[in-house]
């Protein structure tokens, strides 16, 4: 047989786990995609708004440059006017500071007044500036932004003009240091290390938190390209990209319209997803700590569970190979507990009642089975030693000796079996005990262990009955040719009676004077003969018929005993090939026994 | 920007060698400046930073040992002032920053503003631009102005280029220029009286430290001879001088402290653009007009000032 010893430990510790780790990891796992979407679209906002703002403000400033612009553009050219142009021009230059110098020009395209910061201021006409592009743009569109370039390699300049409402007005051009859009990008910050760059449409950087970045000319503007046309592909949400300086960063991207440029907002991953990596962390553990104490109950409960059902099937096998006395300790306060108290009940029932029929197996070796019920079933004490009157009643076959010399084993067994089965028989019929055979010996008690009403009575009736069977036996035995027969001897008297023997070996034994002299007695009874003792014979008087035999000399007893015998109902069978001389011819295989008897009654005297 | 804590995150055990170069003697304006910006940044001079001032007074080549020690010691930077920058082209060793009135690419310094590709990188004032500017500035507020006094320390780098620019402006606007040159500060006292015997109309002086520690002396000599003068920094009107056209130093060398900031950190010169200030400041000091009875309502000049001084 196999013995799926782990499936049941498995099982609970499986399901237990399961049942505890599988809510656990499915809500950890759903507050965290929640979480990320949350995070997520949290961060395309923020990036939004910021890249949104910067991108505002940056409009702001150059249309508030633009604007600017305009109020020197509005009364037409008049001759003699341009040391009044060029007042303005100063004023203008002292209100914007980002304007390096610009160049009021006249209706015609030339220019008339030059202002700068740095450079000397010129009045009066100049170059002759109508085709160039600004001035040809702002004629177009009455606003012209020009392309960033890099004065001297290194500051972002760029050009701006505005044309007048009428043409009359002349337009104005302006070189825009674009350095100063850097107080509006440095302003920005996105959480802690996020920041807003500028660049124009071929990636060449414009602002940036770190000015060093913007005064290298345009260096690098591949890589604000890449960065540009990555971000810009996704118009409004937030994109996962490398960052100018080589990091992972979320970038968005927003629109300035009037001058072109593209404003990225970026924040670097570490910090845009610190949140949502912190509730993944955080989640991770609370799964950890889960699985660690959905593991720890899960074994303990199967544990629980299973550890009681190792000890149960455990208990029935010890009980199956016979270790009764077995029991188990539960203590679960549960239906294991009730079940191991249930076992035990039955462990020390099985116990009890094998050891019952032990005993009354062994009861009914010596005892008639009802007798032995009766014994088992009452009084447990009447098998201890005591003394007590008791009838001893000895039979032996006559002839057997010389019968087992010439028979063959089979039929001397079969004779002795038909023999065994009739004394059986009639000790059962009176409820007496028999102690023993022996050969083809006989011992018989009664009123002991069990007491009796009249037990003198009893035994001879029993004795009588004993007789009569075997010498019916005896007929048919002689019928087939062997010549067997039987004599019984019957005392009444005081003994000991008790269990004896070794471990298993158990008899119940009856000793004194008593059964010596019933001994005795069979010895000195002839065929079909009865011989009782004065004691019976004192008790059976007035119902059987007995006679004196005279006084004999009985072995062990230090006068002769007057015996008496049953008047015989019946003569006999004479067939015995030989005198049957009894005090002379013993029957070799009761020899044992007598000697036993012998020293029992040495004993008791 | 970094935030200034970083800078002791960086490393909080290491002391900083920095070498300051210097061809004038202190107080020292600049290096005023320039403390002023390490703090800023977070270096307190003696924790974690240690500033070694070398002064060579007048003597560009007295510097050259410097630079030889500073190639030799552990000096993680060297900050180099005006002239002193001339003793240093040789050093390739240590990053060196720099601030100079003139143009570094000319100078040799750098390939490019943009990306100076060496272990040099600083600031220029672009006072050779400027220059034809303060002489236009003064002819706005005295357009009688006939005869210009130009006093300039020789020593100075790119002073001659500063001269020519000079000169050619003042030519442009009918001026006559009187170059007044001295070297050092012993002759400082005999240019001043050249230019006292002048019979100038009015005085520029270009910027320079020479003259920027002495500012109060030319400009209580100024208006002593009741002369109208023209200066590059802010600082000379304070003491004294009527006007004044230019970047802001102590911004200037203030900025310089981030670069220097930055290399301590481990950034290359060679990608630290030169910078170059983006705000000129006009400043009138109209207690000395008062006292000169120069009447500077007549000009456009007194809406132009970035800062008044009254």
């Amino acid at each position: 047989m196999t013995r799926p010893r782990r499936s049941l430990f498995l099982k609970y510790f499986v399901t237990l786990f399961v049942a505890v780790v599988a809510p656990l990891v499915l809500g950890s796992a759903t507050e965290a995609w929640f979480a990320f979407r949350d995070n997520r679209i949290d961060l395309d906002e923020r990036l939004q708004v910021e890249a949104r703002s910067a991108a505002d403000r940056i409009q702001a400033f150059t249309d508030g440059i633009r604007d600017q612009l305009g109020w020197v553009v509005q009364f037409p050219w008049n001759e003699g006017e341009d040391d009044r142009h060029r007042i303005d021009g100063l004023r203008l230059l002292q209100q914007v500071p980002a304007i390096v110098s610009l160049s009021l020009i006249d209706p015609n395209g030339t220019e008339r007044v030059f202002v700068s910061r740095v450079s000397m201021n010129r009045t009066g006409r100049g170059a002759d500036m109508s085709e160039d592009p600004a001035v040809v743009g702002a004629r177009a569109n009455r606003v012209w932004y020009g392309p960033v370039h890099y004065q001297r390699d290194s500051e972002p300049y760029m050009r701006i003009a505005v044309a007048g409402n009428r043409a009359a007005a002349g337009i104005v051009v302006a070189d825009i240091n674009l350095k100063l859009i850097w107080d509006i990008i440095a302003a920005i910050k996105i959480g802690d290390t996020g920041h807003a760059l500028v660049v124009d449409d071929s990636g060449r950087l414009i602002a940036h938190p770190d000015i060093s970045l913007v005064l290298r000319s345009g260096a690098g503007s591949a890589d604000f390209n890449r960065l540009k046309s990555v971000v810009s592909a996704d118009e409004g949400s937030a994109v996962s990209t490398t960052g100018e300086d080589g990091k992972p960063v979320v970038a968005l991207s927003v629109r300035a319209a009037n001058v072109g440029w593209t404003v990225i907002a970026e924040q670097p991953v570490q910090e845009a997803f610190e949140s949502i990596r912190a509730a993944l962390w955080r989640s991770l553990m609370l799964i950890a700590i889960g699985i660690i104490f959905a593991s720890g109950l899960a074994y303990w409960r199967a544990c629980r569970m299973w550890g009681p059902i190792r000890q149960l099937e455990d208990g029935v096998e010890r009980i199956g190979m016979g270790q009764l006395d077995h029991r188990i300790t539960i203590q679960s306060r549960d239906e294991l507990e009730q079940l191991a108290i249930r076992f035990n009940q039955m462990a020390e029932e099985l116990a009890a009642s094998q050891h019952k029929s032990e005993r009354i197996n062994r009861l009914k070796q010596f005892l008639a089975p009802q007798v032995a019920e009766l014994v088992e079933h009452s009084d447990q004490r009447l098998l201890d030693g005591q003394r007590r009157e008791v009838v001893a009643i000895f039979g032996d076959l006559r002839g057997f000796t010389a019968f087992t010399a010439r028979a063959q084993p089979d039929a001397i067994l079969a004779v002795l079996r038909q023999y065994y089965e009739a004394v059986g028989a009639v000790t059962s019929r009176h409820e007496a005990t028999l102690i023993r055979f022996d050969g083809d010996g006989v011992m018989v008690l009664v009123n002991a262990p069990v007491t009796c009403e009249d037990p003198a009575h009893r035994g001879i009736r029993l004795a009588i009955d004993m007789q009569a069977a075997v010498q019916s036996l005896a007929s048919t035995w002689s019928a087939d040719g062997c010549a067997l027969g039987f004599g019984v001897g019957i005392a009444m008297g005081p003994a000991t009676v008790g269990t004896l023997g070794y471990h298993g070996r158990l008899d119940y034994t009856a000793i004194g004077n008593v059964v010596n002299l019933a001994s005795r007695l069979c010895g000195l009874a002839d065929d079909g003969q009865i011989l009782v003792d004065p004691v019976v014979t004192e008790h059976v008087n007035d119902s059987i018929a007995l006679t004196s035999i005279g006084e004999r000399p009985i072995k062990g007893y230090d006068h002769d005993l007057e015996v008496f015998a049953v008047v015989r109902m019946y003569a006999p069978i004479r067939h015995l090939g030989h005198p049957f001389h009894p005090a002379h011819v013993r029957p070799v295989a009761a020899a044992r026994v007598r000697t036993t008897l012998e020293l029992a009654a040495t004993d008791a005297g | 920007m970094a935030c200034p804590a970083a800078a002791f995150a960086q490393d909080s055990t290491r002391v900083y060698r920095i070498f300051w170069l210097s061809t004038q003697a202190q107080p020292d304006p600049f290096l005023d400046g320039f403390r002023e910006g390490l703090r800023a940044r977070g270096y307190i001079e003696g924790k974690n930073v240690a500033l070694e001032l070398h002064y060579a007074i007048g003597n560009p080549q007295a510097l050259r040992e410097v630079a030889t020690e500073l190639r030799r010691g552990k000096v993680d930077l060297a900050v180099s002032s005006g002239p002193a920058t001339r003793a240093m082209t040789a050093v390739a060793e240590v990053p060196v920053l720099f601030a100079l009135s003139g143009d570094p690419v000319e100078l040799g310094l750098v390939q490019s503003l943009g990306q100076p590709g060496g272990n040099f990188t600083g600031s220029t004032f672009l006072s050779l631009e400027l220059a034809g500017k303060r002489v236009e500035l003064l002819k706005e507020v005295f357009p009688n102005l006939r005869k210009l006094a130009v006093l300039s320390n020789a020593n100075h780098p790119g002073e001659q280029s500063e001269w020519r620019a000079t000169k050619e402006a003042a030519e442009k606007l009918g001026i006559a220029p009187l170059y007044v040159p001295f070297a050092g500060a012993n002759e400082l006292d005999g240019a001043l009286t050249l230019v006292g015997d002048a019979h100038a109309d009015a005085l520029l002086v270009f910027p320079d430290v020479l003259t920027m520690v002495h500012r109060s002396k030319i400009a209580d000599f100024a208006i002593a001879h009741r002369l109208p003068s023209m200066f590059g920094w802010s600082e000379y009107c304070d003491a004294g001088g009527l006007l004044s056209y230019g970047a802001n130093q102590r911004a200037t060398y203030f900025w310089l402290a981030t670069y220097a900031d930055r290399i301590l950190r481990g950034e290359k010169p060679a990608n630290l653009p030169v910078f170059q200030p983006t705000r000129f400041e006009l400043i009138v000091n109209l207690r000395t007009a008062e006292q000169l009875g120069i009447d500077l309502d007549k000009s456009s000049i007194l809406f132009r000032a970035n800062r008044v001084i009254e």
